[in-house]
């Protein structure tokens, strides 16, 4: 008999955090999002002043892995991003 | 600074004294990095599977801003995230690092650049802002103000700061 995995918890996306920092250029956040994000320039610098306004913004959504992979791309560039459960 | 010729290729332009200070930041800046160089672990099967990374952030506050938590409040995936990621990206960034000393050795007054050697411009010349500013605590100072005030006088780190912004700048323009 087979039994049905617990789906859940699986149904709760994560999301890549980035957050505002003082030294990372406006223009180069945009170009980050932009670049490894594939956005359109008007939706990067939405996100980029998010941060940049609020302190931080939510840049992607998904799996727990590809959250990981977005934040360890984002540490390659310099930005400082964080992951966690997207209602948390 | 950087330009691009009408072909559209990336150019540098760099006066003496700037080649001279580009070397010796980007030498500390390789030192840096390359200092603590984790301990190689001796078994292969976890230097096969990454597995040989630190467990908690830099103590120097220059490479904590440089590799940073993965998470806010989960203390033990932030450690297992570092332990997998971080000798990985230590090596990215000392390959950048290293490629555009390289360059500098063998700079002339005006060199072209590949689309791989300016993107290594744009990664180190970020990562050498982003030292040079924590050890000189931009934004700790004036946090109302968008734009902190560097004054030159004060601090030589200011000035090499602002100089970094604005080669950096003239780079982010270009692409």
């Amino acid at each position: 008999m087979e039994v049905a995995e617990p789906v859940v918890l699986a149904d709760v996306p994560w999301v890549t955090i980035v957050w505002n920092d003082p030294i990372n250029l406006m223009t180069y956040v945009t170009y980050v999002f932009q670049t490894y994000f594939d956005y359109d320039e008007a939706k990067a610098q939405v996100l980029m002043l998010d941060v940049h306004h609020k302190g931080r913004a939510v840049v992607s959504s998904g799996s727990r892995e590809e959250m990981e992979r977005d934040v360890a791309a984002m540490h390659s560039y310099g930005l400082w991003a964080t992951t966690q459960r997207e209602d948390a | 600074m950087f330009t691009r010729d009408d072909a559209g290729i990336l150019l540098l332009d760099l006066e003496s004294q700037e080649l001279e200070l580009l070397t010796q930041l980007y030498a500390q800046l390789h030192e840096l990095l390359a200092h603590d160089e984790m301990e190689v672990d001796a078994d292969p099967l976890i230097q096969l599977m990454n597995m040989n990374g630190p467990t908690s952030i830099p103590k120097d506050p220059a490479l904590a801003r440089l590799f940073p938590n993965a998470y806010l409040d989960d203390a033990e995936a932030a450690s297992d995230f570092r332990r997998f990621t971080e000798p990985d990206l230590r090596r990215k960034k000392l390959a950048c690092v290293r490629d555009v000393l390289a360059q500098l050795q063998t700079f002339e007054e005006v060199s072209s650049l590949d689309s791989n050697q300016g993107q290594n411009w744009l990664l180190s010349l970020n990562d050498l802002r982003l030292v040079l500013g924590t050890r000189i605590g931009v934004g700790e100072q004036d946090e109302e103000e968008d734009e902190p005030e560097l004054d030159p006088e004060r601090d030589p780190g200011y000035f090499l700061y602002d100089y970094l912004t604005y080669l950096q700048g003239t780079l982010i323009e270009l692409l």
